[in-house]
């Protein structure tokens, strides 16, 4: 029974937020459901890859099994309490080479709504890791996900793709800046804190933003913060009060259901007398109302919209992007042709042929030096020289169709191979360098 | 000369609203330099006509409609080209110059001779009321066009249709302070303009107010720009609405050049008795 690489997920490019906000696993989530995902007959071994732009199942699964991405549908569907058709429709499903090929883009950020923002390849990490805690990757995934970081990093020192790469935050403090003429009087709100809203409010901090509220569930993040760009820490159930102060209002606090509603602005906007508000959704839920985007003087983007105007000005990138893509290309093809020969069943073939072919040229030349050349020599000879290989190989090859079953140590396999010296692949893949 | 000289501004303009619209395609900066240098150049050549016009007239060329309109096209480039100085707002010239051109072209259409100035007009009256009444529009058609701008950019962010297109145009805040401002300097350059017209009134025809289109229409602009104004400095009203209704208002301003000179021509028509 041969190992496959399998992905089933949905990202940016095939379904819009309103899906992935769904669909999203949070992390204090993961490790129960990584162990349900593994008690699916025929998955060996599974990761699950969820940020803001996708939800991914990275599994090791039997090579014969059938119908195992219908099952894989069906767990998001359990685990996230959606209805299949709400999502089915926007999942894509890799095996086998493809399958490598997609993680490798993915860690590269090929596949990124910006193409070479860096924070993915961390993501994918974090993630790789809590699936190594929950002890749900094995030697597999291991081995795919670390080649995956690998390629990644060469990509990003062999191409200017990630220099050529525009964040998303930077866009948004354009798109300001379009609304706003100096912000040298405004005030930038941040609810909750990301990655990203901090690096959009660094952003506005150099532009000259005037002030920055801070508010975040534990108020001590909210103080740290603060400090941090010389703003207010204020407490998160009392954002509604001081959102009349705020321009730029930035969310990206985890909550089930939206912290700003349309009710809540029209409020707010008569308390400031109509001055404009630009509200910058950046969680996954969302945290705005969408619909207030429809108010007079409130232009609100979510982090799809910001995408597509990212997607504005990519000449350059995209030449990178041709490269890294050739870059991911030739290792994909390393990769698999390693993985493919660290089958059992064709290495066990293999150790047999040889030792079966030494055993028959030594046979045949030490039948070449006796002079009584009786068939009862021969078979004697025969039969002694099968005994002795067998015996010989029956440890090693019990070991080797043992770990099949339990489906460890892919390791023992490529070690098996250079102890008989057969063929590998030209360079077998290396772990990433520590970093 | 004069009409040659005039209908050179009407090709520059026509010129420089390409050069202009251009650049908000396009990213790089020389049609914006040629637009502007075009409606500049547009706009010497027609004030020269227009003081060409006024010497052989011996007098402010207002009289005729295609006087009237030749000097509001002007004064429409006049005031955007004293504002593009302090801001930077290529696009709002883009709706300028093809204004200007419309206007221009629109003075053709009612060309006249020079027309001997009415005794009762021959009043130091004239120049002032005229100034500030052909200026106060003006300025509302500057508003107009920011207004115009305002409403393409907030709808593109509405829809979030942010391409290179966007970083061409002035930011909204920038567009709402003009308009705004223009708004209070419009307004009260039409309240002089009309004050000017009721004292002169007095004065030549013995009553402050004849109830004719064009003062009709002015005081319905008056109403509306006061209104206007107090929503936006009590109620805090700006951006679309803001917008909307100075749309609204310079419909007025056309319709009350409409009526007043095309169908009910009365003193401020050129007809004068």
């Amino acid at each position: 029974m041969g190992r496959d690489i399998l992905i089933v997920g949905l990202s940016h490019r095939t379904a819009p937020v309103a899906v992935r906000e769904r669909l999203g696993f949070s992390p204090a989530d993961l490790p129960a459901a990584l162990a349900r995902l593994t008690q699916l007959e025929g998955v060996h071994e599974a990761a699950i890859v969820s940020t803001c732009n996708r939800v991914e199942v990275v599994a090791c699964v039997d090579e014969e099994a059938r119908g195992l991405d219908t099952k894989i549908t069906e767990f998001l569907g359990a685990e996230r309490n959606i209805a299949r058709d709400e999502f089915a429709s926007h999942l894509y499903v890799h095996c086998g080479r493809k399958g490598v090929r997609h993680l490798f883009r993915v860690a590269a950020s090929l596949d990124s709504m910006v193409v070479g923002e860096p924070q993915i390849l961390g993501q994918v990490k974090e993630h790789y890791e809590e699936a190594a805690l929950a002890g749900t990757s094995g030697s597999v995934l291991h081995r795919v996900f670390h080649r995956a970081f690998a390629v990644a990093k060469r990509v990003r020192t062999e191409t200017a793709i990630a220099g050529k790469a525009v964040s998303i935050a930077s866009v948004a403090v354009d798109l300001a800046r379009t609304i706003f003429e100096s912000f040298a009087d405004k005030t930038a709100m941040l609810i909750g804190a990301g990655t990203m809203s901090e690096i959009a409010a660094r952003h506005l901090k150099t532009h000259g933003i005037a002030s920055i509220v801070v508010a975040t569930r534990t108020f001590e993040r909210a103080v740290a913060l603060a400090r941090e760009f010389d703003g207010i820490p204020v407490p998160f159930d009392r954002v509604a009060e001081y959102l009349k102060l705020a321009d730029v209002v930035i969310g990206s606090a985890s909550a089930s259901e939206y912290l700003v509603t349309p009710a809540l602005v029209q409020e707010v906007l008569r308390a400031r007398k109509q001055r404009p508000m630009f509200f910058i959704d950046l969680a996954v839920p969302r945290n705005f109302d969408p619909a207030i985007n429809a108010l007079d003087n409130v232009y609100l983007y979510d982090i799809d919209d910001l995408g597509v105007a990212v997607a504005g000005n990519v000449e350059e990138r995209e030449r990178e992007a041709v490269r890294a893509e050739a870059i991911v290309e030739e290792e994909v093809e390393r990769y698999w042709r390693w993985f493919a020969s660290l089958e059992v069943v064709p290495t066990i073939v293999a150790i047999r042929t040889k030792v079966e072919a030494i055993r028959q040229h030594e046979l045949e030349k030490a039948l070449a030096t006796l002079k009584d050349q009786a068939p009862r020599h021969r078979e004697l000879l025969d039969a002694l020289t099968s005994s002795i290989v067998n015996k010989i190989l029956h440890a090693p090859i019990s070991s080797l169709k043992r770990q099949d079953e339990h489906g460890e140590e892919l390791d023992l396999i490529a070690s098996a191979r250079r102890l008989f010296d057969l063929e590998l692949p030209p360079s077998p893949p290396d772990d990433e360098e520590s970093s | 000369m004069e009409p040659l000289l005039l209908k050179v501004a009407l090709v520059a303009y026509l010129l420089a609203a390409g050069a202009l619209g251009r650049y908000l395609l396009v990213l790089h900066p020389a049609p914006r330099v040629l637009g502007l240098s075009l409606l500049l150049a547009a706009f010497l050549g027609h004030g020269g006509a227009i003081v060409m016009r006024s010497i052989a007239a011996g007098h402010v060329a207002v009289i005729t409609d295609y006087e009237a309109l030749s000097l509001f096209a002007w004064l429409i480039v006049g005031v955007y080209l004293a504002v593009e100085l302090r801001y930077r707002l290529p696009a709002v010239g883009a709706v300028v110059a093809p204004l200007a051109f419309a206007v221009t072209l629109g003075a053709f259409a009612f060309y006249s001779g020079v027309r001997e100035l009415p005794p009762n007009l021959r009043s130091a009256w004239l120049p002032v009321h005229v100034a500030l009444a052909f200026l106060g529009n003006a300025v509302l058609a500057l508003a107009f066009c920011v207004s115009l701008v305002y409403l393409f950019h907030e709808r593109q962010l509405k829809e979030k249709r942010v391409g290179r297109r966007m970083r061409r145009l002035p930011s909204l805040e920038t567009l709402d302070q003009l308009n705004y401002r223009a708004l209070a300097c419009g307004f009260p350059l039409l309240t002089l303009g009309i004050v000017t017209g009721a004292l002169w009134g007095k004065y030549s025809w013995g009553h402050f107010w004849s109830w004719e289109e064009r003062e009709v229409f002015s005081l319905i602009l008056w109403f509306l720009y006061a209104g206007l104004l107090q929503a936006r400095i009590v109620a805090g009203w700006r951006g679309r609405r803001l917008a909307t209704v100075t749309i609204i208002g310079f419909a007025v301003v056309l319709a009350s050049f409409v009526f007043g000179h095309v169908l009910f021509p009365g003193k401020h028509g050129g007809t004068f008795d």
